[in-house]
């Protein structure tokens, strides 16, 4: 573990959660109630909880693990905005849709799949819910990008199928607040997609700049910013310059391997005017990076911050997500997943001088 | 500048994604000699060469190895295979332009011209009303006079053009074709309406898995793109498919059967070209179903697009904007030309039901539409004055509305949706959920295409036709205002006159088959154990 002195921050490691028997892929913290789910390639998906006791040290304990019934690995993860949903994106090209039933007591029972999505042709690479938890968009090897409409009764109305990509699409990302969806592909671009209320989704614009796959994106908390994470060893943030319109005005080096995971939330940094919150990134270089981004004025560039670094955060082997957890009061808990199957959940700590 | 339909094959968009890699060659060369080898112990390694002319030899590398090596058999890849497996039709494009292209056709001209008087094949050439409109909108379009075309001017003018310079015998559109499509559909329905009544009635629902008891809601079988797409991934839809052939092959069992037997002519002595406004008609075409083996012939024989004919077009220096004479004069070529069937330009399948349900109804019915997010799903209802609805049907075109019905047809009527994992999935909810379901009249017919606006807007057809006009800076296939301007063209020819009875009944009388089958294609693509 290597601790540059001049950071102002330390990762502390908060909790190491086994018991994936394969390679864990993602993970998501539910925005509503203290629970975190991972998937991996062994099929399934396992529940924790979190909890602070009185001294504010957390811990982390197992909930249940849900065996899903998808016949390849479960890539990726996203819970509904309400908290109640979990959508399962997996290499056997379905989606899952999760929810908990309620036992004969109405007490939270077993988690049941209430339905599926099927459509993609391979497999399926990413997940994700409209800010308002309306849409559902997932997408896919088979290069297109699909949103789906949630009616009630867990059943789903197919909006869109769009075949923009020209290869492999590797994530998808809603917008905070609008109706905006990007994704990213192994086509070195990313796309964005609206809604034509006369007609169907379409494309509004391509980002072109990175000079390999685009792994991963995350919008800016405000909206005003999207980053993206690449094959390129290189995070780029892109800022939002017109209804559409975007143009990469900062570019984030430093990484040795591919970018495989980007992730932005709100921090718990110093809250004056021009913070945009803490991003955090990692990948096949197996370190995980955590930032903090300015900005002085919407014509000026960016001004970044290393707060701080953390090496072999799952020893030697590949990251594959890391994310922030979206609750009020936890926004410096962030959780990262490896191939080494193990779940870790870090805490961005003030370094105390 | 705009190019012609043919020449952009990259933007050929059937919305049926091409599948990753062709299975097909993989299939081939599991020879049992050379599994042997591969279990010995110690076995030879073997290489593969290639030589000048291209053929593969396995050469063996170890004890005893020969310079020769043995010659392996190359693998192919047939239109036929194509179709059986449908992964991608939209990017084999070498394929479908050397076996069934424009070129072939002018080839066969050519070569038929040649042989001696006896040996001569009929050449025979029928247009989907679809092109005719395209054809029509594009040169109207680029006409320097504001007058529009029609397609029926556009008929006679391709047809001196078909028959003088390129030698076909005849020239037919396809609407007398699917004015018997159109019959055989409405009797298909109600033969299996009355089925599911009886079904019905019976109590007994659904039971058999294998489909033998799931008739409705009948699904329209005239597009070529949603039926590859049903047997490639929804084989559970195959039993809710009309089984009635498509205008163009009942045009096929018209021109080699009747009109051959009217000729004295056997059906390999015909030579049979469609024109369509879709790509994947060629794939309809070279259907195992649609082959006589007897005399070792296709019912039609090629089919080529609008673009493609376009381009025979350009290429003799014809130009469809000067009128022939008597262009708008009736003429009868042994079939009735451009009959109008009101509805959709798709072909009105739906209208046919609704329009003879109204007609044989005891009660008169009111037809009520409703119009869901865009003019490409809709839903048709119709009911006795203030009363119960007696029947409901749906029209929905593109790949997305598509998805949202084989979803619906999938829970509505039980059966599993898809071929994949969710089979496994879906737990006690799901099962829950499927019992509140059922309320209401349920949709007993849908008109599916799966292009977006329907077959107006096939693949095949003319680009627009006038730049930045169209609303968008970049003219592509697909453009939605262009679109629009093609349907009201289509609308612009109609024959009302009542249709011989006599003719009809002669036809009837011959028992030409107009029904044909599906068959599931089960993928035998094993995933690979892909990392990323």
């Amino acid at each position: 573990m290597v601790i540059d002195e001049d950071f102002t921050y330390s990762l502390q490691s908060v909790a190491e959660l086994g018991g994936h028997e394969d390679r864990a892929w993602h993970a998501a913290w539910n925005p509503k109630k203290p629970i975190l789910a991972s998937c991996s390639a062994d099929k399934s998906v396992r529940l924790y909880t979190y909890h602070e006791d009185g001294e504010g040290k957390l811990s982390v304990s197992f909930l249940t693990s849900i065996p899903t019934g998808h016949t390849k690995t479960v890539r990726a993860l996203a819970w509904s905005p309400s908290g109640t949903t979990l959508a399962t994106a997996s290499f056997d090209s379905n989606i899952g849709i999760w929810e908990q039933e309620l036992d004969d007591d109405g007490e939270p029972g077993e988690w049941e799949c209430s339905g599926t999505l099927e459509g993609h042709e391979t497999e399926c690479k990413s997940v994700a819910y409209s800010s308002n938890g309306n849409l559902l968009a997932s997408c896919s090897r088979d290069k297109t990008v699909w949103v789906w409409e949630v009616v009630p009764d867990s059943e789903f109305e197919c909006m869109g199928v769009m075949m923009e990509h020209t290869q492999d699409v590797k994530c998808v990302s809603w917008h905070p607040k609008e109706e905006i969806l990007a994704s990213g592909s192994y086509d070195d671009t990313i796309k964005l997609y609206v809604d034509d209320p006369q007609d169907d989704w379409y494309c509004v614009n391509t980002l072109t700049g990175h000079e390999s796959t685009v792994w991963s994106l995350a919008w800016s908390p405000n909206g005003n910013y999207l980053a993206s994470g690449s094959d390129d060893r290189t995070v780029r943030i892109w800022r939002r310059v017109g209804q559409y319109e975007f143009k990469c005005v900062l570019t984030l080096e430093g990484h040795d391997r591919t970018v495989y995971s980007v992730t932005w939330g709100i921090g718990k940094g110093k809250q004056e005017d021009g913070y945009l919150g803490w991003i955090a990134s990692a990948g096949g270089d197996g370190v995980i990076r955590v930032w903090e981004l300015k900005e002085h004025s919407t014509s000026e560039p960016l001004s970044h911050k290393m707060l701080t670094r953390f090496t072999d955060a799952h020893s030697v082997h590949d990251i594959n997500t890391v994310v922030w957890c979206p609750r009020a009061g936890y926004e410096d808990l962030l959780v990262s997943t490896g191939d080494d199957g193990v779940v870790r959940v870090w805490r961005v700590t003030p370094v105390s001088v | 500048m705009t190019f012609s339909g043919a020449l952009v094959l990259t933007d050929l968009n059937d919305f049926i994604t091409p599948s990753q890699a062709c299975i097909k060659p993989v299939e081939e060369i599991n020879k049992p000699e050379v599994a042997r080898k591969e279990i010995e112990p110690g076995a030879a390694a073997s290489e593969i060469m290639i030589d000048g002319s291209g053929g593969y030899y396995e050469v063996s590398q170890g004890v005893g190895a020969s310079g020769g090596g043995k010659r392996l058999e190359q693998a192919q890849i047939s239109l036929n295979d194509c179709l059986a497996c449908s992964g991608c039709i939209t990017s084999a494009e070498s394929v479908l332009i050397t076996l069934q292209s424009h070129e072939e056709v002018l080839n066969f001209l050519e070569s038929n011209s040649k042989e001696e008087e006896g040996k001569r094949k009929i050449p025979v050439i029928s247009i989907a009303p679809q092109v005719l409109a395209s054809l029509a909108a594009s040169i109207s379009a680029s006409a320097s006079s504001s007058t529009t075309i029609t397609p029926q001017q556009t008929l006679r003018r391709l047809r001196v053009f078909l028959k003088q310079n390129l030698g076909f015998a005849h020239v037919f559109d396809t609407t007398f074709a699917r004015e018997l499509a159109l019959r055989e559909h409405v009797k298909e329905f109600l033969e299996r309406r009355e089925k599911a009544r009886r079904q019905a009635e019976s109590g007994k629902e659904n039971q058999e898995p294998d489909g033998k008891n799931q008739y409705l809601p009948m699904l329209a079988s005239a597009c070529p793109g949603w039926i590859c797409y049903a047997e490639k991934t929804h084989g559970e839809m195959l039993p809710f498919i009309a089984n009635t052939k498509s205008p163009q092959q009942v045009m096929g069992t018209l021109v080699k059967e009747w009109m051959g037997t009217k000729w004295g002519k056997r059906p390999d002595e015909i030579y049979h070209v469609c024109v369509m406004p879709c790509y994947d008609k060629k794939l309809e075409a070279s259907r195992s179903d649609f082959y006589n083996e007897i005399y070792a012939t296709r019912d039609v024989d090629c089919v080529v697009t609008t673009g493609e004919l376009d381009v025979v077009l350009r290429d003799k220096g014809w130009d469809l904007s000067i009128p022939v004479d008597g262009e708008m004069d009736i003429q009868h070529e042994l079939l009735p030309e451009l009959i109008g069937h009101p509805g959709t330009s798709s072909g009105s399948y739906l209208h046919a039901i609704i329009n003879h349900l109204k007609k044989t109804s005891e009660k008169p019915l009111e037809l009520s539409v409703k119009q869901i997010r865009n003019a490409d799903y809709e839903e048709y209802e119709l009911r006795e004055e203030s009363g119960p609805v007696v029947f409901k049907g749906a029209k929905c075109y593109g790949f997305r509305n598509l998805q949202n019905v084989v979803r619906k047809v999938g829970r509505e009527s039980g059966v599993r949706v898809g071929m994949g994992a969710a089979g496994k999935l879906g737990g006690r909810m799901v099962r829950k959920k499927d019992k509140e379901e059922g309320q209401g009249h349920k949709i007993e017919y849908i008109e599916v295409m799966a292009c977006p606006g329907g077959c107006v807007n096939g693949g095949g057809q003319m680009k627009a036709v006038g730049g930045g006009e169209w609303g968008e800076a970049e003219v592509r296939w697909g453009n939605r205002e262009w679109t629009k301007r093609v349907e009201t063209v289509y609308w612009l020819s109609g024959n009302d006159e009542q249709l011989d009875p006599e003719l009809l009944r002669e036809i009837d009388g011959t028992g030409l088959g107009l029904r044909t089958s599906y068959r599931a294609v089960e993928s035998n693509v094993v995933g690979l154990a892909v990392k990323w």
